[in-house]
């Protein structure tokens, strides 16, 4: 007993070395439960192309209400050019997969009018968020509504820091506006390139486009549907561009085109398919996938 | 107490109980290494460990793959071949007692328990020898879950040797005229016992794949799975559990579960409302067991280590208690289990279930009195036994009282035994 004075001493270093970093490890990782954990509630947020309202995707929804048997509610939310949300629908308790459409009072075509929608879309989104509380959502864009959702990714989505996006899928959306041309940038698409960094590095993005004729789905461009490989390419998890052709391939008919629902219920829904029905795709622009396996080897 | 201590006396006389303290006594120098070596391969080297966690070991110490696979290398010999080990001390020390061959007795109980352990239903698959083909033995058998089968083991071919060798002996004098040679006296029984223990596991592959070990197991696990929220049933199964690890039976009902269902329901919970008061699922045995009775591992066995330090007068134990006492931090207490031994020691026996016990019963009352949330984050399992309900509520300073309490509950019920064998031995073990 004659040192027990330091055996005392070192107890006491030991216990404070391993309770101070046991603490700082601790909220370390309680934050990071948070910012991993996500939410059962996942909605599919729509947007329409120009010239459309709210009620765009009727079509498409009922076509999916019925082949995926689950009564996914619809929520629609329109935004005033003053910013005010006026909403319609609602989401069923018990719905983890509900189809939010956003749309807008001011819905015309032009590069002004699509900068204001991203922001609308914003105020409709941050409302959404806050009174659904989810984490995590994915996005089906037509037409312009595509590049409306693309702006709100790069400008307004990263400073929202609860909420992560999953998927987007756009429908014919036109990059690079009426031009058909593969040199020449519009400001929209210049925008879109320059804030391209600001995209979810975990976003899985796939860009349907129509073909009615060899060149263009009647309204937009085939070269400008795939102008968006420059924004998206090396910048997202993953950019798959995909072409449709045969029947009801006209611009307008897209959304509910019979090989464009069986894409959104393959991957925006993540339905497993039976194999008649499966896209695979037959090239993939992949960037590594981060695949680390995180934590899961804790017991 | 002076009933259990004439009851422990009893128990002592008895040829198969020396054999297991003795056999147990041999094989802790080994486990000390490996329990030690355990203390840093799974508590710093390991990406779940607790130290690897909050010291952030990956970041300063170069070439931590290698370290970790050099401990892991050692680990799979010492603590994957344990039970191998104990079922030939185990034969070889009761064979000493009868005088008979005890080397050769020994070693026959070892081979006897590999041969219950061989993957029989491997035998015919042709690609057995191939390395991607499956393995030759039930090597999870071969560590600590098979102690009780290797003492089981150890002692039947002990005694069936020792007497098949007698008997041989004289039957051969006896009728040829001439003794029987060394080697014979040896290989018959070896043939014959094995041919036993060759049929009975052949038999048991037909039961079930895991050999004769995973019956018992999996008998238990049934227990273990859907416990619900019945704080009287977790009690129950944790009792039961420890009673079977102080057997020798390690962990058949696995303890350490951060990732059951309702576990991960509750993490879900606390992340989103901010802590776990209210959880769905505030008494499960993860959230009592692993919180609040499993200092040391199984049995509170750090209490007892405490309580060693605090009261014991016997030289040997208190050597044990120091010499585990980092692994114990850790919750890695075989060698502790095996050293002292805490195994097959009638005495022991009571606060290793009780104190236990107690502790869910108080923890139970905390958390549905509301005097403490439920754990709902996942701590590494070395997480040291005191901090485990401190860390898992998210840093409550009233889990870490409970913890305390906890802990120096078990340490009074832990004293009066730890007392009680101060007896033992006389003058000539005494301090």
């Amino acid at each position: 007993m004659r040192h027990s004075w330091w055996r005392w001493l070192i107890l006491v270093v030991v216990i404070v070395a391993v309770f101070i970093p046991s603490q700082a490890w601790l909220s370390k990782r309680i934050s990071q439960y948070k910012s991993d954990y996500r939410t059962p509630l996942n909605p599919i947020i729509m947007v329409p192309g120009s010239s459309a309202s709210q009620d765009r995707f009727d079509t498409l929804i009922t076509q999916l209400r019925q082949e995926t048997k689950v009564p996914h509610s619809v929520l629609k939310v329109k935004v005033m050019e003053d910013g005010q949300l006026s909403y319609t629908g609602s989401i069923k308790r018990g719905d983890n997969q509900p189809f939010i459409v956003i749309a807008f009072e001011n819905n015309r075509d032009g590069y002004s009018n699509i900068v204001k929608q991203a922001a609308w879309l914003d105020l409709a989104f941050k409302d959404l968020a806050k009174t659904y509380r989810f984490n995590h959502f994915s996005a089906l864009g037509h037409s312009n509504g595509g590049l409306a959702l693309s702006l709100f990714m790069e400008d307004y989505l990263p400073k929202i820091k609860s909420v992560t996006a999953d998927k987007l899928m756009t429908i014919a959306t036109p990059y690079n506006m009426e031009t058909d041309s593969t040199t020449e940038q519009t400001p929209i698409l210049k925008d879109l390139i320059n804030g391209r960094k600001n995209l979810p590095k975990k976003l899985v993005v796939y860009s349907v486009a129509g073909s009615e004729t060899y060149s263009s789905d009647g309204t937009v461009p085939a070269n400008s549907v795939n102008q968006g490989k420059y924004v998206f390419q090396n910048q997202v998890a993953h950019y798959t561009q995909i072409t449709v052709t045969g029947d009801n391939t006209t611009h307008s008919d897209l959304p509910q085109n019979r090989q464009i629902v069986l894409l959104i219920r393959q991957y925006i829904l993540q339905e497993v398919l039976p194999a008649k029905d499966r896209y695979t795709p037959p090239t993939k622009q992949s960037r590594n996938a981060s695949s680390d396996p995180g934590e899961t080897g804790l017991p | 107490m002076r009933v259990l201590w004439r009851f422990n006396q009893r128990i002592n006389q008895w040829r198969a109980m020396r054999a297991i303290t003795e056999a147990l006594r041999v094989a802790y120098p080994f486990l000390l290494v490996m329990a030690l070596l355990d203390f840093f391969g799974q508590g710093w080297l390991t990406k779940t460990g607790f130290f690897y966690q909050i010291y952030h070991v990956k970041q300063w110490l170069p070439a931590v793959d290698l370290w970790q696979q050099l401990i892991q290398a050692i680990s799979i010999v010492i603590n994957g071949l344990v039970a191998v080990m104990v079922a030939f001390t185990t034969g070889h020390y009761l064979a000493r007692t009868y005088q008979s061959d005890a080397l050769a007795v020994g070693m026959t109980s070892a081979l006897a328990f590999l041969t219950l352990n061989v993957n029989y239903l491997a035998l015919g698959d042709p690609n057995r020898n191939s390395a991607t083909g499956p393995s030759q033995f039930l090597e999870g058998n071969l560590g600590p879950q098979g102690i009780f089968l290797a003492i089981v083991v150890g002692l039947a071919v002990g005694w069936g040797a020792s007497h098949l060798m007698k008997v041989l002996g004289r039957w051969w004098l006896a009728h040829r005229q001439t003794p029987l040679s060394w080697t014979g006296r040896i290989a018959i029984p070896l043939s014959l016992i094995l041919l036993v223990t060759v049929s009975v596991g052949y038999a048991l592959s037909w039961l079930n794949t895991g050999g004769l070990n995973t019956l018992v197991y999996l008998s238990f696990q049934a227990l273990n799975t859907n416990l619900g929220h019945h704080g009287l049933r977790i009690l129950a199964v944790t009792a039961m559990s420890n009673g079977l690890w102080w057997l020798g039976l390690i962990g058949p009902i696995d303890v350490a579960g951060n990732s059951s269902v309702t576990s991960l329901q509750n993490l879900a919970y606390a992340v989103q409302h901010g802590s776990g008061w209210g959880a769905p699922h505030p008494i499960t045995l993860h959230t009592l067991g692993d919180a609040y009775a499993n200092f040391g591992g199984a049995g509170m066995t750090l209490a007892l280590l405490i309580a060693i330090g605090i009261g014991s007068h016997q030289a040997r134990y208190r050597r044990v208690a120091g010499q585990t006492l980092l692994p114990n931090l850790v919750n890695l207490n075989e060698a502790t289990l095996l050293g002292l031994p805490v195994l097959f020691n009638p005495i022991l026996l009571i606060p290793f279930v009780i104190a236990p016990a107690v502790n869910i019963a108080v923890a139970w009352t905390a958390i549905s009195w509301k005097l403490v949330p439920p754990i709902v984050y996942p701590v590494p399992r070395t997480t040291p036994g005191p901090l485990v309900a401190f860390l898992g509520t998210g840093g409550d300073w009233r889990a870490l009282a409970l913890s305390l309490l906890c802990l120096v509950l078990s340490v009074l019920i832990y004293l009066p035994f730890v007392r009680l064998l101060n007896l033992e031995g006389g003058a000539d073990h005494a301090a």
